[in-house]
């Protein structure tokens, strides 16, 4: 069986929803059956190593489903999208007839995670376009308090978004004349990654530590960061008084004691969809790497529209959990900086609830850059529920 | 059944091997090609470069936005061409099986040629380097060096590296479908050759005519001497961290400094390979002849001028430790220009807005502008000044006891 002959087998195998790996299947592949000398098709492009293996994880997840082999057959039949390390070939017991030039063969189970997962991301990339463009969402707009003072959120757009939504579930209407306004502060690592996973859910293609390496050589802040700028601006508007920073979630306070003087509207009332969500590291990897691909592939109207709907896909296949905090060599620029916006607020006088320490980067304990292994988990797992 | 009148030929490569000259000849003379059967598809001149990011699915720093569906009218204009037409891309060379073959198939049933034009090893190495500088790297030269000559090619750079100058690779994932008669590898010559003749090569196998398309272009993907090339890693060093977003980086570091200013010094050290790397890619050079004499493919040149001169023609000069002295003096010369840019660019922006308020001036009252004449006035002649600021004093008394 020649190199051509045996991998076409393996995909065969793959494609059928088999999971052995390529030396096991090469070592008890069965002898004189009708895979022992395969007929491959003249049009036929081996796969490389990352593709195939790929598959094979996808396998182990969700081969009972009918659809696999079409997931199987995308990642197979196209290389993995932008740079990374050229397409290898699998290990092959001799030298590769033809084979003295090239990226070096790889065992699949070698591949490292990185290719695996831009692989992923162009099997992810034409699922998504291959549905056709759904009609644009209309967002549920929050009610607004239009002659009564109501209230504004504003700061890290992740606990924003979700304070906006809670406030409108209890029926308080945001907007009005004065409004009283909630500051949302976190820890500015987590700030930090809440403007860049806001930002990629808008579109944006950047990496963390770029991002992060970006914004420490600049001496202003990203907007939504910005929060004695934030502070400032609405104090100027409606009073000192009337602009209450919200430290961190385990606050003791209740946001909705801030708003409450302006009174509820309406019980019972759905809050408006989230304009950011609330993903993990790895899915907001994972989603800016799609970005990137999206970027080359589809004018941004398109990628608009397919976002949303991905970005719901990826919420509900990776959950939350802990956050990232910047890069050593930004480390004690985020402290600096954070040291700083704790200070201005402190002396604006506003209403401060919660410990303005908690500002402070975490850094200890948490993820510097997005796992691998877990953007593999989210891509496999994005894969195969946009295939059904 | 392949429709031998209608033909593509697909240049893939490899970078500084006077590609950029070519495809703006092509360009310059797109339409005199196509009166003769020749099709150079392009509208812009970076048209190819846009369709092989769209091919490659390759983000390039903002550009790729204008590349979403390039690939495909290209392929598209060029099914509809009843003759030859010419593709050109150096970037083309690390296309992956897979993206070869929509390529190819994407051209319908014309027969398609595949043209690669190769430089010996020991002179594209360094100039690799270099090109990493020009693109805001800031990797040292011996790390670079260990990343290209490590056997596991690990990371994206050796990737790039080899996808775009392993010459039997290229010609392997580009050609293997095609008969050895319809790839076609053209040589760079030697140092001192003709200055015509890789020119000559390049229009024996694109079928052009030579003398008739005489190249008046100026465009060439010039190259950096070892302080030049050293000072440019430090600008990258210094503006890589969001002091030059990537369009301003191109026009003014790439653009002027380098294409327009520091390669014209060409008095200093040039960048070499240091003995023991230069030891290994003449024996890799000698594999790759080996192999591409076995291929059969039609070669223009001569696969003998892919084996490295001998060497001790000039000593190494580490761009890693260059001489502070030489960096400086590029580095004045580098100021010098940007201070003769920004004198000029200031010069045409005060010109502009002299314009523009000639124009303002004309859609204004009449008071308004002798009002303004009389300021201007007040600025040339003492005498007016004083009369102005007397009008000015008597109308802000006048306006506290209103």
């Amino acid at each position: 069986m020649s190199y051509q002959q045996a991998v076409w087998a393996w995909n065969q195998h793959l494609r059928a929803g088999g999971v052995t790996p390529w030396r096991e299947w090469l070592r008890t592949r069965p002898e004189g059956g009708g895979t022992d000398d395969p007929h491959v098709p003249a049009a036929w492009v081996p796969p490389g190593a990352a593709q195939l293996e790929f598959v094979r994880l996808a396998a182990l997840l969700g081969a009972h489903d009918p659809r696999f082999v079409r997931l199987a057959d995308l990642a197979t039949g196209r290389s993995g999208p932008g740079r990374g390390l050229a397409q290898q070939p699998l290990w092959w017991p001799p030298d590769v007839p033809g084979r003295r030039f090239g990226a070096p063969p790889v065992d699949p189970s070698q591949v490292p995670a990185e290719e695996l997962v831009r692989v992923g991301v162009g099997a992810l990339v034409e699922l998504l376009l291959a549905v056709p463009e759904p009609p644009p969402r209309v967002r549920r707009r929050s009610r607004t308090a239009r002659w009564r003072s109501g209230y504004v959120v504003e700061g890290a757009p992740v606990t924003r978004s979700a304070l906006r939504r809670s406030l409108a579930e209890q029926g308080y209407a945001e907007g009005g004349r004065r409004p009283r306004v909630l500051l949302a502060v976190e820890p500015f690592d987590d700030l930090l990654a809440q403007v860049w996973s806001a930002r990629v859910q808008r579109g944006a293609a950047v990496r963390w530590h770029g991002f992060v390496r970006r914004w420490a050589g600049r001496a202003a802040l990203p907007p939504a960061a910005d929060l004695p700028a934030l502070a400032r601006s609405w104090a100027d508007r409606v009073g000192v008084d009337r602009v209450h920073v919200l430290v961190g979630a385990d606050s003791s306070f209740d946001p909705a004691a801030a708003v409450r003087p302006a009174g509820r509207r309406e019980e019972g009332v759905a809050g408006p969809e989230p304009e950011v969500r609330d993903l993990s590291p790895a899915a907001v990897d994972v989603l800016r790497r799609v970005n990137a691909v999206l970027s080359v592939r589809v004018a941004p109207e398109r990628q608009r529209s397919v976002l949303p709907g991905l970005v719901d896909d990826l919420a509900r296949v990776a959950p939350p959990g802990p956050g990232l905090t910047v890069p050593p060599p930004f480390q004690d620029w985020a402290r600096s900086r954070a040291e700083r916006i704790a200070d201005e607020l402190r002396s604006g006088d506003y209403p401060v609830h919660g410990s303005l320490e908690g500002i402070l980067p975490r850094v200890a304990g948490l993820r510097t850059h997005p796992s691998r292994q877990d953007a593999l988990a989210v891509v496999l797992a994005a894969c195969l529920r946009q295939v059904r | 059944m392949r429709d031998r009148s209608r033909r593509v030929l697909v240049h893939v490569g490899t970078p500084k091997t006077g590609t950029s000259f070519v495809q703006d000849v092509l360009w310059l003379n797109r339409e005199s090609l196509a009166r003769q059967g020749i099709l150079y598809p392009a509208d812009r001149f970076d048209e190819h470069f846009l369709a092989a990011l769209d091919l490659l699915e390759l983000p390039w720093g903002g550009l790729e936005r204008q590349a979403v569906g390039a690939w495909d009218r290209l392929a598209a204009r060029i099914r509809d061409w009843s003759g030859t037409a010419i593709v050109s891309h150096e970037i083309l060379a690390t296309a992956t099986r897979q993206q070869v073959r929509r390529a190819l198939d994407s051209f319908g049933d014309a027969e398609v040629h595949v043209v690669l034009s190769a430089r010996d090893l020991v002179r594209q190495i360094p100039a690799e380097w270099q090109e990493n500088v020009k693109h805001r790297r800031t990797l040292g030269y011996r790390q670079f060096l260990d990343k290209v000559t490590d056997p596991g090619r690990n990371g994206e750079l050796a990737s790039w590296f080899w996808g775009v100058q392993e010459v039997p690779d290229i010609l392997d994932r580009w050609g293997s479908r095609l008969p050895a008669d319809q790839v076609h590898l053209i040589t760079v010559p030697k140092p001192g050759a003709p200055r015509r003749l890789l020119w000559e090569r390049f229009a024996a196998v694109l079928g052009l005519d030579a003398a008739a398309l005489a190249p008046e272009t100026t465009r060439a993907n010039t190259s950096l001497g070892v302080p030049e090339t050293a000072l440019v890693r430090r600008i990258n060093e210094r503006v890589n961290n969001g002091v030059l977003r990537n369009e301003d980086y191109r026009l003014f570091v790439r653009e002027l400094l380098v294409h327009r200013s520091l390669s014209l010094r060409t008095g200093s050290a040039r960048l070499l390979l240091p003995p023991d790397v230069r030891s290994w890619a003449v024996r890799l050079s000698e594999s790759w002849i080996e192999e591409l004499h076995r291929r059969g493919y039609h070669v223009e040149g001569s696969l003998e001028e892919l084996r490295p001169d001998p060497d001790g023609r000039a000593p190494f000069t580490d761009p890693d430790r260059p001489e502070e002295r030489d960096v400086s003096d590029a580095a004045v010369h580098a100021v010098v220009t940007l201070l003769e840019e920004l004198a000029n660019v200031s010069g045409s922006l005060r010109a502009e807005l002299e314009a523009t308020y000639v124009e303002l001036e004309r859609s204004r009252s009449p008071w308004f502008r002798a009002k303004r004449r009389l300021r201007l006035e007040a600025g040339r002649r003492p005498a007016v000044g004083r009369a102005l600021a007397a009008y000015r004093r008597v109308r802000r008394s006048s306006s506290r006891s209103a």
